[in-house]
């Protein structure tokens, strides 16, 4: 079969293999796209846009109209369990399956945060690339002033207090976008709850919003929104906008991705970065915040999967080349180079070997992911995701005793489609 | 009173271009501060101290590879903009001299099915249109957007043409004719000089549509093949992917705006008579 | 085109003569391009949602497509937020709209005056009739931001770190004044074709009666240029009716802004609800005639007289 299609394209020449990337770490991608080239084919890059949700309407249109040249694509862990249920995905070649699937019971390189989340139906739909998670970032000063003991575990109550007290301010995601369900998701895991369980069940999924722990979620949103530790642009904040507060005095607790060090690291002495290196030392983390005091949190998981397009000419070609793109190398490059990091146990050791990252920093990634929680994974996520916004949004409308139970029926409702979004 | 008659005009002037420009300065003001000081927060209208950066945005924006993607779509969008508007005038061209010269049964038909598609609401279109283009092959590409281009630009361009042919003293041509010139001359001495001016006002205010539109362009495409300047726009990405770039968006925006200008001010007489024609006569 | 001769009126039994004929079959010939080009892109995409949207149908999960008859159309019409949609959608037009009409009348009188500066005035008011409505709604966004704009710093009684987008009427204002300054020179243009209609011997006259400037504005000048302004409203009025591209780029929906339009793309091109998007694409579809209808019969806008026809 590769043979024909080989023979056939022969005569133009090498087939191209068209790899969809995010934005972030895109030189990268570019690098690995001309590395993992080889004499049979070649790998071009296309960008796709920048937020989630326009990245998955990108692909799943090309996809759903089966298109051939949608060769390999960067997922996020949310895409996946609704572009292998519609049939998008080719499954991933059997020995790498095992390894991942053993990967989640522990067994594996894979970091089972990671691997859990190619999973969908049985079956390993994508490679990890790399592995993302959300810490608190903070000043040591800030924590400081407000007595808070940082070396323990603290709760949201305890960082948006502190925050006003000391004229300070807590950066969140709370846009409506993807990245609030994000924090919501983790709040209300965080204690113990769920957005929807048996997600398996598709449309008729169970909605567990209303509940003790939708109820705990909503509360330290409202906590939030009231008080005056919450940041102007609230109801508009992103992982970029909740950036600069952190270097006006006396800064932020801030829960965002691990580009964060990179990123500041790199924009010492620049506007929006740390005025200089002693002021970038004052900058600390620590685990995610604790939704419920005593109860442990379960930090974010975001990152970029590697898949392979169902309709690909080149399937074969395609998966040698997902194979590369996730190679221990690639994953140690785009940690070094961009600040992202790995998905395999090897790749953490060699990123930790690398003296770039603090030591401390790189456990909190690696505990962080593998005691972390993903989001719901169902093939009808975007409604989901789309619903909950609908319902959370804008923050200051959140109240512990009516959102919860609203946002439930509502996305009750929508799920099966009596109402609309 | 006097007094403020006098000064009545004058500022009036002032508010018209203060209206109308003030966006537009503050749009090219935005594309000359420093993508880091707008991370940091950069208000106010003029850059702050220090953050003025001059072409650079302007050079990053067409040069840096990592925005390749907008020379791209500058390039879509002229190409798929002045095919379309070639195409629909072409086509509008013959339906308004049919209906402005002719009389034949279903004129007032094709009259009404123009008006109807003039009022069309675009986005109640794109979800079948996604569906049959993807059957016929030609989502993500240039004549997936011509296509619709043109069909939503012809009953604008029928109706300024016909409106332009009606004025057209046709007795000419005939007494052209008389006067021994073959039909062919008197049709291209006499009567497409008359014409040309609203051929051209209908291909501008054609060119004008196509190149704002925005539902068609993030709906049926999905890469840099054939998206064009505004669903660009849109998505557009930095370096920070979770900062917009507001200066180098503010430059990409500045130079989408530079053909219009251009176009503007050449044209600016001929845009007002076609926007003018046939609409209000009564 | 078949459709046409049904949908004329006999000629009454005479016969056609020749060159009736001949010139019959060349209107046609010439028009068929058009009619074809144009019924391709929106009769059968139409016909084909109004098939679709008896169907759950996701895009997502084609497998699972099942006939539902109208339901797609109760769920719609019964939902809450598609009247929410359509009450700010008629919010947006009527306030545009109004807006526009004075602020662009204005222009026009101004314009009209203006001898000196006449073309300097004219390819200003182009400008943004031409710019790219994305570009102008990124322009007010950044202008409206608290962190990059310059609207707080300038306006007095606003804190300078005022969030216009973080609650719904200031982010609907925003919305508002992108959408108004974009079009109101459109307006005032085909208000200043209207007013060049108004003779000056009419308002010679009323001045030497000693009408005031406020009479000769409201007896003479408006009531002579009715035509004008039905059909700038109308025009306008669609299209505000179809708003789409100022909201997706300054709000993308949030805060209460989401129009009809938005609603519909969001749940055909986003969340690739075929079935109920394609419901809501008839129901935006006949929302849109109706308004037409409605503003052509409230105002008794002529639209043959003006096509000329009159």
């Amino acid at each position: 079969m590769s043979t024909a299609l080989l023979a056939a394209c022969g005569a133009e020449g090498k087939p191209e293999l068209h790899w969809y990337v995010n934005p972030d770490g895109v030189d990268t991608f570019e690098t690995y796209a001309d590395t993992c080239s080889t004499d049979e084919y070649d790998i071009s890059v296309e960008q796709l846009p920048s937020s989630a949700t326009d990245q998955r309407v990108q692909l799943a249109r090309r996809l759903a109209a089966e298109d051939s040249s949608t060769d390999l694509m960067n997922l996020d862990p949310v895409f996946v369990a609704e572009f292998a249920n519609a049939g998008w995905l080719a499954e991933v070649p059997e020995e790498t399956a095992e390894e991942i699937m053993g990967s989640v019971e522990g067994q594996g390189s894979y970091l089972a945060g990671a691997a859990e989340t190619v999973i969908w139906d049985d079956t390993v739909y994508a490679l990890p690339q790399w592995a993302n998670t959300q810490v608190l970032w903070y000043r040591k000063s800030l924590a400081e002033a407000a007595g808070l003991d940082m070396t323990q575990p603290v709760t949201w109550q305890q960082i948006i207090d502190a925050a006003a007290t000391e004229g300070g301010s807590v950066g969140v995601q709370a846009n409506r976008y993807e990245g609030y369900v994000v924090w919501l998701n983790a709040l209300i895991q965080g204690a113990g709850g769920e957005i929807v369980g048996n997600t398996e069940a598709g449309r008729d999924a169970e909605v567990e919003l209303d509940s003790d722990a939708g109820r705990a979620a909503a509360g330290v949103v409202q906590a939030l929104a009231d008080s005056d530790a919450a940041q102007p642009d609230l109801s508009v904040s992103n992982e970029g906008t909740v950036l600069g507060p952190m270097w006006t005095d006396p800064g932020e607790f801030m829960v965002n991705w691990t580009f964060v060090y990179a990123t500041y690291r790199d924009t010492v002495g620049q506007p929006g970065g740390p005025a200089d290196e002693q002021a970038f030392e004052d900058l600390g983390w620590a685990r995610y915040p604790a939704t419920v005091e005593g109860e442990e949190s379960r930090p974010p998981i975001g990152g970029i999967h590697i898949g392979v397009g169902a309709y690909s000419d080149h399937p074969d070609h395609a998966a040698e080349a997902a194979a590369c793109v996730t190679s221990t190398q690639a994953q140690v490059d785009l940690a070094l180079n961009n600040g992202l990091m790995p998905s395999t146990e090897e790749a953490y050791e060699e990123v930790a070997d690398s003296g770039e990252f603090p030591e401390d920093l790189i456990d909190l990634y690696r505990t962080s992911v593998d005691t972390g929680g993903p989001r719901p994974k169902s093939a009808f996520y975007p409604l989901i995701s789309n619903a909950v916004q609908d319902q959370w949004h804008s923050p200051a409308s959140v109240d512990p005793d009516r959102t919860p139970q609203r946002s439930a029926d509502f996305l009750r409702a929508v799920l099966s489609g009596e109402e609309l979004l | 009173m006097t007094a403020v008659k006098k000064l009545g005009l004058p500022l009036g002037i002032l508010l018209i271009l203060a209206w109308c420009l003030l966006p537009v300065v503050w749009i090219i003001s935005l594309s000359l501060k420093s993508e880091e000081s707008i991370t940091a927060g950069n208000p106010g209208f003029l850059p702050a101290e220090g953050t003025f950066v001059g072409w650079e945005n302007y050079e990053k924006v067409l040069t840096d590879p990592l925005y390749d993607y907008f020379p791209r779509a500058i390039l879509n969008s002229i190409g798929i903009s002045l095919i379309a508007t070639l195409l629909s005038v072409i086509v509008a061209t013959l339906a308004a001299y049919a209906i402005a010269r002719l009389e034949f049964r279903g004129k007032r038909l094709v009259l009404s099915i123009s008006l109807a598609i003039a009022m069309f609401p675009v986005v109640s279109l794109v979800g079948p249109l996604f569906d049959m283009w993807r059957a016929f092959g030609i989502y993500d590409t240039w004549p997936g957007l011509i296509i619709p281009y043109m069909s939503f630009t012809l009953p604008l361009a029928i109706w300024t043409l016909s409106a332009f042919f009606r004025e057209i003293p046709w007795e000419l041509e005939q007494a052209a004719q008389v006067d021994g010139a073959t039909s062919w001359q008197a049709f291209r001495k006499v009567i497409v000089p008359l014409a040309a001016p609203g051929v051209f006002t209908a291909a501008i205010l054609t060119f004008f549509f196509a190149w704002n539109d925005f539902v068609f362009g993030i709906s049926l495409t999905s890469t840099e093949a054939a998206r064009p300047i505004p669903a660009s726009l849109a998505f557009f990405v930095g370096s920070d992917p979770f900062n917009r770039p507001a200066s180098l968006l503010a430059a990409a925006a500045v130079l989408a705006t530079i053909p219009i200008i251009v176009i503007v001010l050449i044209f600016q007489r001929k845009i007002v008579a076609g926007l003018t024609s046939g609409a209000v006569k009564g | 085109m078949t459709g046409a001769h049904v949908a004329t009126a006999p000629t009454g039994g005479a016969v056609d003569s020749d060159r009736t004929r001949a010139e019959n079959s060349l209107g046609r010939r010439l028009v068929l391009p058009a009619v074809v080009l144009m019924l391709l892109v929106t009769a059968f995409p139409m016909l084909r949602a109004i098939w679709l949207s008896t169907f759950d149908y996701s895009l997502t999960a084609p497998d699972e497509r099942s006939f539902v008859g109208l339901s797609n159309y109760w769920t719609a019409l019964t939902d809450d937020l598609f009247w929410q949609t359509t009450g700010i959608t008629v919010f947006y037009m009527v306030f545009t709209v109004a807006v526009e009409l004075v602020i662009g009348f204005a222009f026009a009188m101004v314009m009209h005056r203006v001898i000196f500066a006449r073309g300097v005035v004219r390819t200003s008011i182009l400008i943004p009739y031409g710019i790219i409505t994305v570009v102008s709604g990124f322009a007010w966004q950044f202008a409206f931001s608290s962190t990059n704009g310059f609207v707080n710093g300038w306006l007095p009684f606003i804190g300078d770190d005022f969030n216009w987008f973080g609650e719904s009427m200031p982010a609907i204002v925003a919305i508002c004044v992108s959408e108004i300054w974009k079009t109101t020179p459109f307006m005032s243009l085909l208000l200043l074709a209207g007013l060049a209609q108004v003779s000056e011997d009419m308002l010679e006259a009323a001045k030497v009666d000693g009408a005031t400037w406020w009479q000769r504005l409201f007896k003479v000048i408006l009531p002579n240029m009715r035509a004008a302004i039905m059909v700038a409203v109308l025009f306008r009025a669609l299209d505000a009716y179809r708003i789409f591209d100022n909201i997706f780029v300054m709000t993308n929906g949030a805060q209460d802004t989401a129009s009809i339009s938005f609603l519909t793309y969001r749940q055909t091109i986003e969340q690739f609800q075929l079935g109920l998007g394609s419901a809501l694409s008839v129901l935006l579809f006949l929302s849109v005639l109706l308004v037409a209808y409605l503003i052509v019969k409230l105002f008794r806008v002529d639209l043959a007289a003006a096509r000329q026809e009159g």
